[in-house]
């Protein structure tokens, strides 16, 4: 434990690394592209249009605003995903650099999950107008935005210590990843509510880290209905095992890592 | 500055590895176990550095020669012994290796410097000198695709030697760039060498571990053969060498015939 804690400390002390690999992964992405930066906010908007379309005569008639309740879960889903699906490869594809310096290794799929948050808060100033627009106010429940970042934050970064980790022993993990993830979304009510779903098997969402966290977004967003004490608790309880967990792989094999690349 | 005791690397070496679920299966099922032999790249290597010492690695391919660098540099857990190693570490190991091509020449500083471990201060304090000393301030702005290799080589030279190190680890490449930034590079690392900063140097060039070092190590198959005073290590070496280089040629007729 104590040592857990110096390995933690490396990585601080490493922090103008994490900078520099945060910047170095944004600008090299809008380098090229003529709209830059506004792809960022485009590409849920583009998302959401195509949901629209197909669900919202499904959907959206039980629903107060549904063009709010997509895009939030699209972003929120992005947010997670795109960071640990990136940052599954974060040993394998840094592995030159790993094999010739000392440096605390997490800080790969830490800079990942780090990227990705700062793309989730450019992704905002698209949602924030969607809702401005549909005519929903925000209010004071928005002082829980933070928290809830701050808890999917640490449940990606778990994640992704597990999986980078684990597709260094056993590369099909990205692949199995990948999988998992298309799946994962389908059962995250990024798109539809919970309601839609037979009786028996609503209990089980709650086992959906995903759905708590996106729940918790949208209260904080546009409607109070979704905070509950079941989303908050099993939110942070999960964002906590996860970090547990991964830190816990990545803690006992980082020494092994090296033989394996 | 640098103690190691006892320290031993092993490489498993698996005799054919398997990196999917589906093959660890289908060989466990069919009762087959991976087969394992294990490669000690080094066996219980024990050396004491201090300050103001040299010291030149030397030993044929395959020897352990990187492998040691990397357990003194950190790269490396041993699995067993100790290392003790005080002090900045500036490893002058393949240099590009922390570059990224799309960033122009003064991100790559800042990326690089920060691979080493310092922090934005310390890199903004020496960036000028650095830029000076790799005589590419015209160049500072451009991406690094555009750059050639010896002004890639250039760079990663002077932001690993800028950076102030009480120990300077070099693998093989002592000097790079054109024949005036060799010379440059040469000095530098001599007068590091004046200034008391340990040395250690990987090479199969024995002038220039005689020139540069005081000390030598000679490793041979993860052991050590030889160590001690680089006058009496050297010469001994070279025997060996040329010993073995005779053995081969007296049997290489025969082999051909057979």
């Amino acid at each position: 434990m104590v040592n857990s804690l110096g390995e933690a400390k490396e990585i601080f002390r490493y922090r103008e690394l994490l900078r520099n690999l945060v910047s170095r992964d944004i600008k090299k992405r809008y380098k090229r592209s003529a709209l830059g930066f506004l792809w960022v906010m485009l590409d849920p908007l583009l998302m959401l249009l195509v949901f629209y379309v197909i669900f919202s005569g499904i959907f959206g008639r039980s629903m107060g605003n549904y063009s709010a309740y997509v895009m939030s879960g699209i972003i929120m889903w992005q947010f997670f995903s795109q960071g640990t699906k990136v940052a599954s490869l974060a040993f394998l594809q840094n592995r030159n650099l790993i094999n010739k310096v000392y440096l605390p290794k997490a800080i790969f799929p830490l800079s990942i999950v780090a990227s990705s948050l700062v793309h989730f808060i450019f992704s905002l100033v698209p949602l924030f107008i969607i809702i401005l627009s549909s005519g929903t106010k925000i209010g004071l429940n928005l002082a829980l935005l933070p928290y809830v970042v701050g808890i999917v934050f640490i449940f990606s970064f778990g994640m992704a210590l597990t999986v980078s980790t684990l597709a260094v022993f056993f590369h099909d993990v990205v692949y199995i990843y990948d999988v998992l993830l298309l799946g994962w979304m389908y059962l995250s009510a990024i798109f539809y509510p919970v309601s839609i779903l037979p009786q028996k098997l609503q209990p089980l969402m709650s086992l959906n880290p995903l759905y708590h966290f996106i729940s918790l977004f949208r209260a904080s967003l546009y409607d109070t209905a979704f905070l509950t004490a079941e989303h908050l608790v099993l939110g942070s309880a999960f964002a906590l095992l996860s970090l547990s967990v991964g830190w816990g792989i990545y803690y006992r094999n980082r020494d092994r890592i090296i033989f394996y690349l | 500055m640098i103690t190691l005791e006892g320290v031993s690397v092993k490489y498993r070496i698996v005799e054919e590895r398997r990196r999917s679920f589906q093959a660890h299966v289908i060989n466990y099922l069919k009762g087959k176990r991976v087969v394992k032999h294990t490669l000690w790249a080094l066996s219980s290597i024990s050396l004491d550095l201090g300050e103001g010492e040299s010291l030149g690695i030397i030993g044929s391919n395959g020897a352990g020669k990187s492998t040691l660098l990397k357990v003194i540099s950190g790269v490396i857990k041993p699995a067993e012994g100790l290392v003790s190693v005080k002090g900045k570490t500036a490893p002058l190991i393949d240099l590009a290796a922390g570059f990224d091509d799309e960033l122009s020449g003064s991100e790559n500083i800042f990326l690089n410097a920060s691979i080493l471990g310092f922090s934005r201060r310390e890199i903004e304090e020496r960036f000028d000198k650095i830029v000076d000393f790799s005589e590419l301030k015209d160049f500072i702005d451009t991406p690094l695709k555009n750059y050639s290799s010896g002004m890639i080589a250039r760079l990663a030279f002077s932001i690993a030697t800028e950076v102030d190190p009480d120990m300077l680890i070099i693998d093989e490449v002592l000097a790079v760039g054109d024949a005036h930034f060799k010379q440059k590079s040469k000095e530098r690392i001599l007068e590091f060498r004046n200034r008391g900063v340990v040395i250690l140097f990987v090479s199969h060039d024995m002038e220039q571990v005689s020139n540069l070092c005081n000390k030598v190590l000679w490793l041979d198959h993860g052991k050590i053969m030889m160590t001690g005073e680089t006058n009496e290590v050297i010469p001994e070496y070279e025997t060996y060498q040329s010993g073995r280089k005779r053995d081969e040629n007296s049997s290489s007729p025969l082999r051909k015939l057979g």
